[in-house]
């Protein structure tokens, strides 16, 4: 079970999964209480042209700087677009994404290599990971945990009780920017390993299926991050058996996302049984009808 | 904190109209409140109550007139006065504990970095106990009924230590015990100095707890102590056609 790490470029991997699990349990957390799952998926495919520029230009290095100004960018944009909760502006979110994403395929399709440069852009290499991405990916480990760090009281507030927070003295439209970016860098960190499509799973799936077995935020960061971890080993463990033992060829990101959803299906029955579990039931509300004056 | 603040009116409103985009919602409101005062501001669903409050916490603009909060313009206030919402504008679903609620109260105190200390869990310990929850802490915000969680926002309130507390309709849909506890605590809070704000439109609300009462609906219509104030001319003004008068000398409103 363990002999397949020993294999650098399986180690690697599992590194690579424990630096993103380490960062997309928390975020997680806050993409999930905010209800950012869209705006999360948006961010994946807005980031795709970033991607392609940054490899026809630069190769494999170029990819990251690609991707992190394309997520920076369209992170600003978001937060101006979802501005004042206005949930319709969903619509507007939904043409950002489509159409850049559409420019990410247009240009990735002007290459001779299309088919293997698109699977790899959309579906990572996580068996390739390099020493220097792993590297990379800690700094932005690193930053992320730190900015969510500072902020996470007034996230936290924002997130509960916008008005509240607003007349409280925060500033709601720079601590939604602040989330964009922190979920923007995640998806930049993430891409080259699992891609610009199964990031998304990183990001919404470990706290739904937290949610599940606790009601406590940190708690729900916690076990998103051990998800993580438990599906991307078990993912790689299942990929290279996979291949070596059986010749069927199984992505091995994809297999990590499949487990975690796994995960999250086999953790529906645990919520059912703690809401179902004996409890206070909320008291009947009596409206204040005696609208009298004497 | 400034000299400035402690004295003069807590809120001080000349001839304000406020609203959104340029369009005023409320306009002519003069009002004065001192240190300890409680204010209810009266009037039907859509009056501008609630745009009223936020324009105190400088969320809403001032169109016109002249606006002074704690001694400053409402926006310059910002993040002084306390504000109590609606309980149905939060998610009662969101995984957060009563005690997290209350202690976001101290959140600009606290600031960014550093942990919490023992002063603000000794402040959100005591205001859940002046609002009778004390042993609801650890539960989860959502658990709660609808009157339990007002009284929680109520607590994170009362933890910021504000010398002007705002409350949008504090008392809707909330139960008889829950609607003690919250008149109890407010008339402790005005007690130890804090002016209220809190809007209702229930006159019976109004009348048992207000120093003053503001009648608005678009525009002030009449300011003044309760028994002068909540007169058949004036909700009459202020309600147009739903206030209606009973044979026993008392007034009804029909659809508030």
């Amino acid at each position: 079970m363990i002999e397949p790490f020993t294999l650098p470029f399986m180690g690697r991997a599992l590194i690579e999964i424990g630096l993103l699990a380490l960062i997309c349990g928390p975020v997680s957390v806050f993409v999930y209480a905010r209800r950012l799952a869209f705006v999360s998926d948006a961010l994946t495919h807005t980031v795709f042209p970033g991607v392609v520029i940054g490899f026809v230009a630069g190769g494999l290095e170029g990819l990251f700087v690609g991707a992190l100004v394309a997520a920076l960018l369209t992170a600003v944009v978001l937060t101006l677009l979802t501005r004042g909760n206005r949930v319709s502006d969903d619509a507007a979110t939904a043409v950002v994404l489509t159409a850049m994403f559409s420019v990410g395929v247009v240009l990735v399709s002007r290459r001779t290599s299309y088919t293997a440069d698109l699977t790899a852009f959309l579906f990572g290499r996580l068996l390739t990971v390099t020493p220097r991405q792993i590297a990379e990916t800690a700094v932005v480990a690193v930053v992320v945990l730190v900015a969510l760090l500072i902020g996470a009281r007034a996230l936290l507030f924002r997130t509960f009780d916008p008005a509240g927070a607003a007349a409280a003295g925060f500033r709601v439209g720079w601590l939604d920017l602040w989330l964009n970016i922190v979920v923007a860098l995640v998806v930049v960190a993430a891409v080259r390993a699992v891609g610009t499509i199964l990031v998304v799973a990183l990001l919404i799936v470990p706290a739904a299926a937290a949610r599940m077995v606790t009601d406590k935020l940190v708690a729900m960061a916690v076990v998103g991050t051990v998800l993580i971890v438990g599906a991307g080993y078990a993912g790689l463990l299942a990929s290279w058996t996979a291949s070596l033992r059986y010749g069927v060829a199984l992505t091995s990101a994809s297999s990590v996302v499949l487990l975690l959803v796994a995960a999250y299906l086999l953790l529906i029955p645990v919520r059912l049984l703690r809401t179902r579990r004996p409890g206070v039931p909320p008291a009947p509300e009596r409206n204040s009808a005696h609208e009298l004056v004497g | 904190m400034t000299g400035a603040e402690v004295t003069g009116a807590a809120l001080r409103y000349a001839g304000v109209s406020v609203g959104y985009h340029g369009t005023p919602v409320l306009t002519d409101i003069d009002l004065e409140l001192s240190a300890g005062q409680r204010l209810a501001l009266v009037g039907p669903n859509g009056a501008g109550k609630s745009t009223l409050i936020k324009s105190v916490l400088g969320l809403v603009p001032v169109l016109a007139g002249s606006a002074s909060v704690l001694g400053a313009d409402p926006v310059g206030a910002r993040g002084r006065a306390g504000y109590v919402p609606q309980t149905d504008t939060l998610d009662a679903d969101f995984p957060v504990s009563v005690r997290q609620v209350v202690m976001m109260g101290r959140y600009r105190r606290i600031g960014w970095w550093r942990p919490a200390r023992a002063a603000d869990r000794r402040a959100v310990a005591e205001a859940l106990d002046r609002v009778g929850l004390a042993d609801r802490a650890g539960h989860r915000f959502g658990t709660l009924s609808g009157g339990q969680r007002q009284r929680v926002l109520l607590a994170r309130a009362i933890a910021a230590e504000p010398r002007l507390l705002l409350l949008d309709e504090p008392f809707n849909g909330v139960d008889a015990v829950s609607q003690e506890a919250i008149m109890t605590a407010l008339r402790q809070l005005s007690g130890d100095g804090t002016a209220l704000v809190l809007s209702t439109h229930d006159l019976g609300v109004a009348d048992e707890l207000a120093d003053l009462v503001c009648l608005v609906n678009g525009r002030q219509w009449a300011v003044g102590p309760p028994a002068g104030t909540l007169t058949a001319d004036n909700l009459r003004l202020t309600y147009g056609g739903h206030a209606v008068d009973l044979t026993d000398g008392r007034m009804m409103l029909v659809e508030p």
